[in-house]
């Protein structure tokens, strides 16, 4: 055990380590927002019914699930629990089974940098903070006008709500590269969410 | 053709079917000569999960955990078993209506499959029934979830349709008893060919002890439907009542629900209500590239030039939608088909949105049986050991009766609107 | 040479401006001999009018036809076009958003959204659906009511006493039937397709909001085009619209019977009980959307 210890590399259990620190914190919060979303969702049926319907509550309830679909899902690629078709790696011979299951790793990665590429055109950090965080400016110069936007009954900057699709990203490829690290053997894969035993 | 080859290579190599779908879109935006869409991928793929009716998923699963956790679903089963008392093969028919039991309350396939073939392949198997005999039963009583209301499915279908969600729900209802009902003769004629055990006579205080046991779990279908009926909630809204229900039945009352257990079962439905609801963005997103190429008007122009009668196209539809099911499952499949199917399913052939929506409906529910993509086969799997592919066979006769009723069912109408209107 | 285009909207098939859209699509590939074609896409299939109008921004979209309840949140002017009683009847509404001061508002999109705006299309006065009896605007007072989701038209029915509540699109009908809200708004044209007439006991037909939307064209997709086709897609536009407003127009007096032959209790707001209210929004709204003032002069001289 020490042995085996001894031989990972320092940099890739810091990653893989990083990674799990990060699977704790997103699955507590996939955990509070699925809390939060039945109880918003009680709380209307119970202003509505007092007669002082809240407004915005609606728009809320679903932002609260969008967080929640996009920070689990993150968690269970981690845990490689997503939905996936994995009998051909399955069936493969011995040495080609680890080779084929890091092959729909890459293809995680390559996602999670495709999207995180289109989220830095939608939200073109450069251009705004050249336009000095003016958001007229920047609309009126590149035709971007995310800034200039707000939700419709809560009033929030649309860009702050989409901001969990480019940490989405980010967070998939961090998760990707972990356990692509431990699919290479170059450390012990010990992950784990604590309901893996509750099946499906 | 390349964005499909493309799918099917990702999926093959074992990528997350989201994941496949959203590099499948990519790729066809490339080929398409659309990449000024790229910048609208996110927004779209964030919009298409924020849609208010999918609350109602999150919610539902996690009702069947807390069910689980609590007791409720154990207590369902000896309910059921007390009820039907001896008979040969008296377990393989209990399982069929607690999980009727169960589906009046559970939204999803595969959820009310893993809750069930925990509970029941074991009782079934100590009684010495097959286990693969016990777990494809299990497999086929779970396609009941999404038929008899409540139902994901239909609430997703009836987004797209725009049309009515209660009474969605409720055309859902005599097919669903068809098709249990159809279920049940098959069990009574396969008993012919496997010796099913009587089940152990029960004296009649534990009978009646299990029955007042299991009253209190009816309370809580009684409150989803109830806050419905008396205009206290919507469907959604009812879920999260349901929660509220299972929550203090699991935890009060039958007292087998630790609250120290509640963080746990939270994180657990968060990822699976995650996976799910990223599986329906990138469906959304693949189905949004796919109708700014024009595929839907291609196929749509095809399917009119094959189909001269509504009878003719439900019968296409029906085979187009078996073999989208091999590979893609439930609510994804949905949103990728009816904005191109129903739009000319009501204009050119004139069938109602509700008969076209049950059709959809239970044939894609029979996709989460076949593989090679059957989420329900790999489910029950998991949880009994038998494999996929035998779990396929043993059930071939399930899914021969599963197709008769939808035959029956795209042909007349009735049985499916005769509630709704 | 030949071209393709596309046309994003939100309301579902057979909707007025749905099939004027259609109808324009028609007249584009007519007048260009097949040369030009344009493909509708019905039902928000592109996206929601938020995402749509950020495709026709990026030129991904080349048409889109947006309400002002989506353009008001981004340009001010437009949302006092949704302000109560700009003009109390709908025969009136073709005059007003063919008034020059409604026009100019058009100038305004290019350098706020990066959009053209060929012309307006329209929706009739909405009317409240109730499951009560309401004869007038007290009746209103303490009602649950499903209202559209823009803040000028929630303001306004919170003048009225009511409590206003969002209710998705689709779970409209169900929200009604079920008790869940007293009563709902919307215009007739919507109010007849979903058939609210059976599950509510009275109609109070408001005269005081409409709902109107604008033909947008993506900017980037029009610096492209050649002078003579831009020609051809404006006119075929502004052909259809002007039908549309005309022809909604004539409708209403045909869906008021309708609706009165169902037995369902009609009735209708007079000028008189609402003088006061206009002052109360507008206390608040002449801020949000100065231009306003200006709007009700215009309306003054129809
Ligand atoms: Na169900
Ligand atoms: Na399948």
């Amino acid at each position: 055990m020490g042995l085996a210890h001894a031989k990972e590399p320092l940099p890739a259990r810091i990653w893989v380590g990083f990674s799990n620190g990060l699977l704790f914190v997103e699955l507590r919060i996939a955990a509070l927002l699925l809390a939060g979303l039945a109880v918003i969702i009680l709380t209307n049926v119970v202003t509505r019914y007092a007669g002082s319907p809240i407004y915005w509550i609606d728009e809320l309830a679903v932002f609260t699930m969008v967080w929640l679909a996009f920070i689990g899902t993150s968690a269970m690629s981690r845990l490689r629990l997503d939905f996936a078709v994995t009998f051909l790696a399955d069936i493969a011979p011995k040495r080609l089974g680890p080779l084929i299951r890091a092959g729909s790793i890459v293809l995680i990665i390559v996602f999670g940098l495709a999207l995180a590429w289109m989220s830095w055109i939608m939200l073109d950090p450069v251009g705004i903070a050249s336009a000095g965080f003016d958001a007229r400016a920047f609309a009126g110069q590149t035709f971007n006008f995310l800034y200039t936007e707000f939700t419709q009954t809560l009033v929030w900057p649309r860009w702050a709500v989409m901001l969990v699709i480019p940490l989405f990203s980010v967070c998939l490829v961090i998760h990707g590269l972990a356990n692509l690290l431990e699919e290479a053997g170059l450390v012990e894969r010990k992950v784990r969410s604590g309901f893996e035993e509750e099946a499906v | 053709m390349w964005t499909g080859a493309a799918f099917l290579t990702a999926m093959l190599v074992g990528a997350p079917i989201g994941i496949c779908l959203c590099l499948a879109a990519i790729l066809f935006l490339y080929l398409d000569g659309n990449t000024l869409l790229y910048a609208s991928m996110p927004t779209q793929l964030f919009d298409s999960a924020g849609n208010y009716g999918l609350i109602a998923i999150p919610l539902f699963i996690l009702i069947g955990d807390i069910m689980n956790a609590g007791g409720i679903t154990g207590r369902i089963v000896q309910m059921a078993l007390a009820f039907i008392g001896t008979l040969r093969g008296g377990l393989a028919y209990v399982n069929l209506v607690a999980n009727m039991f169960v589906a009046s309350i559970m939204g999803s396939a595969s959820s009310q499959v893993a809750v069930m073939s925990r509970v029941m392949v074991p009782e079934m198997e100590r009684q010495g029934y097959r286990r693969d005999f016990a777990a494809g039963l299990t497999v086929y009583s779970g396609i009941l979830g999404p038929i008899i209301p409540p139902s994901i499915m239909f609430v997703v279908y009836s987004v797209l349709a725009q049309i009515s969600v209660g009474n969605m729900l409720l055309s859902g209802l005599i097919p669903g008893l068809m098709l249990a009902g159809s279920f049940l003769g098959l069990i009574a004629i396969l008993g012919l060919f496997y010796p099913y055990p009587v089940n152990e006579r029960q004296p009649w205080p534990v009978r009646l002890k299990a029955i007042i046991d299991g009253l209190p779990t009816l309370l809580i279908p009684l409150v989803i439907v109830g806050s419905i009926m008396g205009g206290f909630a919507n469907p959604t809204e009812a879920a999260a009542v349901g929660v509220v229900a299972a929550l203090l039945i699991g935890w009060l009352w039958i007292g087998d629900l630790k609250l120290s257990a509640m963080p746990r079962l939270l994180m657990r439905a968060a990822g699976y209500s995650a996976i799910i609801l990223f599986l329906v963005a990138a469906a959304g997103v693949f189905s949004w590239v796919l109708t700014y190429g024009r595929v839907p008007q291609q196929v749509a122009a095809w399917i009119q030039t094959v189909a001269q009668d509504p009878i003719t196209f439900m019968l296409l539809v029906n085979l187009i939608l078996l073999f989208i099911g091999t590979v893609i499952d439930g609510a994804p499949a949905l949103i990728m088909t009816v904005p191109i199917l129903l739009p000319i399913a009501t204009e050119v052939y004139g069938i109602d949105p509700f008969h076209f929506g049950v059709v959809v409906v239970i044939n894609l529910v029979l996709g989460f049986m076949t593989p090679p993509v059957g989420l329900c086969l790999y489910v029950a799997s998991a949880v009994t050991g038998v494999k996929p592919s035998r779990l396929f066979v043993v059930t071939l006769p399930f899914f021969l009766a599963t197709a008769a009723i939808l035959v029956i069912l795209s042909i007349f109408p009735f049985f499916s609107t005769v509630l709704s209107r | 040479q030949s071209q393709s285009f596309r046309l994003g909207i939100a309301t579902p098939p057979g909707h007025p401006w749905n099939n004027a859209a259609l109808a324009a699509a028609e007249m584009i590939a007519e007048e260009s001999d097949g040369r030009l074609d344009l493909t509708v896409f019905h039902a928000s299939q592109l996206g929601t009018e938020a995402a749509m109008l950020q495709q026709l921004q990026t030129g991904a979209l080349d048409f889109a036809w947006l309400q002002t309840a989506e353009l008001g949140t981004r340009i001010p002017q437009i949302a006092a076009i949704n302000a109560p009683y700009l003009v109390q009847s709908t025969a009136k509404i073709p005059d007003l958003i063919r008034h020059p001061k409604v026009l100019e508002l058009l100038d305004l999109l290019p350098a706020e959204t990066g959009t053209i705006g060929l012309g307006w299309g329209i929706t009739g006065m909405r009317s409240v659906f109730a499951n009560r009896e309401v004869n007038s605007v007290a009746d209103l007072q303490g009602m649950k009511l499903r209202t559209h989701t823009t803040p000028a038209f929630r303001d306004f029915y919170e003048l009225l006493g009511t409590a206003p509540t969002p209710i998705p699109t689709p779970q409209v009908y169900d929200a009604i039937a079920n008790g869940q809200v007293d009563g709902l708004e919307a215009d007739l044209d919507f109010s007849w397709n979903q058939r609210f007439d059976q599950v509510t006991q009275s109609i109070l037909h408001m005269n005081a909001l409409f709902m109107p939307m604008v033909a947008l064209v993506s900017g980037r997709v029009w610096q492209g085009l050649p002078e003579a086709d831009r020609e051809i897609l404006d006119r075929a536009t502004k052909t259809a619209l002007e039908a549309q407003v005309d022809e909604l127009v004539g409708n209403e007096a045909g869906l008021l019977t309708a609706f009165e032959e169902t037995g369902i209790a009609i009735s209708t707001v007079g000028e008189a009980d609402v003088a006061d209210l206009i002052e109360r929004y507008d206390a608040k709204w002449v801020e949000l959307a100065p231009n306003l003032p200006e709007l009700r002069a215009a309306s003054a001289e129809i």
